[in-house]
């Protein structure tokens, strides 16, 4: 089950090709042949995959203007191996016509946002699921568009022709590539907008209970809240740190801000709590001035404090 | 005056006859950032700008030195992020030591805005369609002022391209996108365009 949810999340929900629009210059200008989506879909998975386990490792004590450039200097370095290899498989001719969109899918947003927004949020076991769901979801996505468009462009699919009434050979262009995603993310959100709207959202609910949980013990684990009030506190977070960064889209937030959002909210809670707290102790301590008890009380706050 | 020529017809090739989104649609998920507030679109086209423009004398002396290698395609990407590295981390330095009220500004998406697809694809497009360092400069200059044009462009439609006219599913990203898609296929108005089924 968790790993099902982990998965849907990459694969459909935030779909990188067709719901969010992260990596798609390369599925645009150079996904116009299945052998050469399988390419970018090779080289894309290997450097993602190798570069976000590796920078895990990467102290989050480091300022976040060092560490994405480190990511970017280690996803280049993955780069090496990643197309070498690709080379060997896909043959020369295919690589040379894929052209710039290999080397640049170092700086795909994976790797570069992602990760401080999500992955390294995670604890590790969740995170390597996750990180596969949108890796798979980005090579479905691209490989399915890449063969669609050879096929309806020149009748072929991976250099086999098949029989079709009619070709239409701007789809291998740019702006092709442009009409052919942008219709493609629209078709595949009204069909996503449609099951959501009739089916049960539990497993969804699920889905962001398991998340928020994780996060939550990751960020605050001193404090105890429950799986709902996680979840209250998480969204609360995320917009705000939205608000005050001026952003619209969650993935460009940083770890830091959701971060520094969430324990102001956690914080200014435990403010109107021990306000609360320290109301009832007045009226505690008028009661108590009243029995006698005034030492007893005193003495128990310090060791609270102490401990 | 030979040189000069040289990196004006070097930016306008990159402006208007290969633009890095519409041509390229390198960048084109920055390009959907940036398009939602003026002040986006002027601070992404201009970090854009100077780190293509600042960089590209630099891979140009790389591509000189280590040019005819045969594994130099492989270190390529390497290499340029290199560079653009030290011209991020090295400018950031300089704007927090005398600038910090624009340093708040900028470190919002700073680092969107130079570690993305159209920095360090304009760099590579450099190398593929430069002949010298002042048709580098030139390309590296006016990939910059082609995303403004494309952001800017998109910028402009954008509130008509999210209102209400538009289905739920299209609006957004897909309408975007299909947008772009006919700003292209404008664009191929200037080069033409031919198929391998033509």
């Amino acid at each position: 089950m968790e790993n099902r949810l982990n998965l849907k999340d990459g694969l459909i929900k935030q779909n990188m090709i067709f719901m969010s629009g992260m990596l798609i210059a390369p599925v645009i200008a150079c996904a116009t042949t299945l052998m050469k989506s399988l390419a970018v879909c090779f080289v894309f998975s290997f450097v993602s995959l190798v570069t976000i386990l590796v920078c895990r490792f990467i102290p989050r004590t480091i300022v976040y203007t060092i560490r994405v450039t480190l990511y970017t200097i280690a996803a280049a370095v993955v780069y090496i191996p990643a197309a070498l290899l690709a080379n060997l498989i896909f043959g020369d001719a295919i690589i040379k016509a894929a052209g710039v969109y290999l080397p640049i899918l170092i700086t795909n947003s994976l790797i570069l946002s992602k990760t401080e927004t999500r992955f390294y949020l995670e604890p590790k076991g969740n995170m390597a699921k996750d990180i596969i769901g949108f890796i798979i979801g980005f090579d479905i996505a691209c490989t399915i568009t890449g063969a669609l468009r050879e096929f309806l462009a020149s009748g072929k699919i991976a250099g086999a022709e098949i029989p079709i009434f009619f070709t239409i050979p701007a789809l291998e262009t740019t702006f092709g590539g442009f009409l052919f995603v942008g219709i493609g993310a629209g078709l595949f959100r009204a069909v996503y907008n449609y099951r959501k709207a009739h089916a049960a959202d539990e497993e969804d609910e699920d889905s962001l209970a398991e998340y928020a949980e994780d996060v939550g013990e990751f960020l605050v684990g001193r404090h105890t809240h429950g799986d709902k009030e996680k979840i209250r506190i998480y969204k609360a977070a995320v917009k705000r740190a939205q608000s005050e960064n001026d952003l619209l889209e969650m993935e460009f937030l940083s770890n830091r801000d959701v971060l520094a959002a969430f324990e102001a909210i956690v914080s200014e809670g435990q403010e109107l709590t021990s306000e609360s707290k320290a109301e009832d102790a007045d009226d505690e301590g008028d009661e108590t001035e009243t029995t006698g008890k005034t030492g007893e009380t005193e003495g128990g706050t310090e060791n609270a404090d102490i401990s | 005056m030979q040189i000069f020529l040289n990196i004006v017809s070097a930016a306008l090739a990159a402006i208007f006859i290969q633009n890095i989104i519409l041509e390229r649609a390198l960048g084109a998920n920055v390009l959907l950032y940036a398009s939602r507030k003026k002040e986006h679109v002027i601070g992404f086209a201009a970090a854009i700008t100077y780190t293509t423009t600042v960089a590209s004398p630099v891979i140009w002396i790389f591509d000189t030195l280590l040019g005819k290698n045969e594994y130099y395609g492989f270190i390529m990407p390497l290499l340029y992020v290199f560079t653009i590295a030290l011209i991020y981390i090295g400018t950031l330095v300089v704007i927090w030591r005398f600038f910090p009220s624009f340093f708040k500004t900028l470190r919002k998406y700073v680092h969107l805005s130079v570690f993305n697809c159209s920095v360090i694809g304009a760099l590579f497009l450099c190398s593929q369609q430069g002949n010298d360092i002042f048709a580098y400069i030139g390309y590296g200059f006016g990939t910059g002022i082609g995303f403004l044009v494309a952001a800017y462009l998109l910028y402009a439609a954008s509130e008509r391209l999210n209102s209400k006219l538009v289905p739920a599913a299209f609006r957004g990203y897909p309408i975007m996108i299909v947008y772009v898609g006919i700003l292209s296929l404008a664009l191929y108005a200037f080069t033409g365009y031919s198929t391998s089924a033509v």
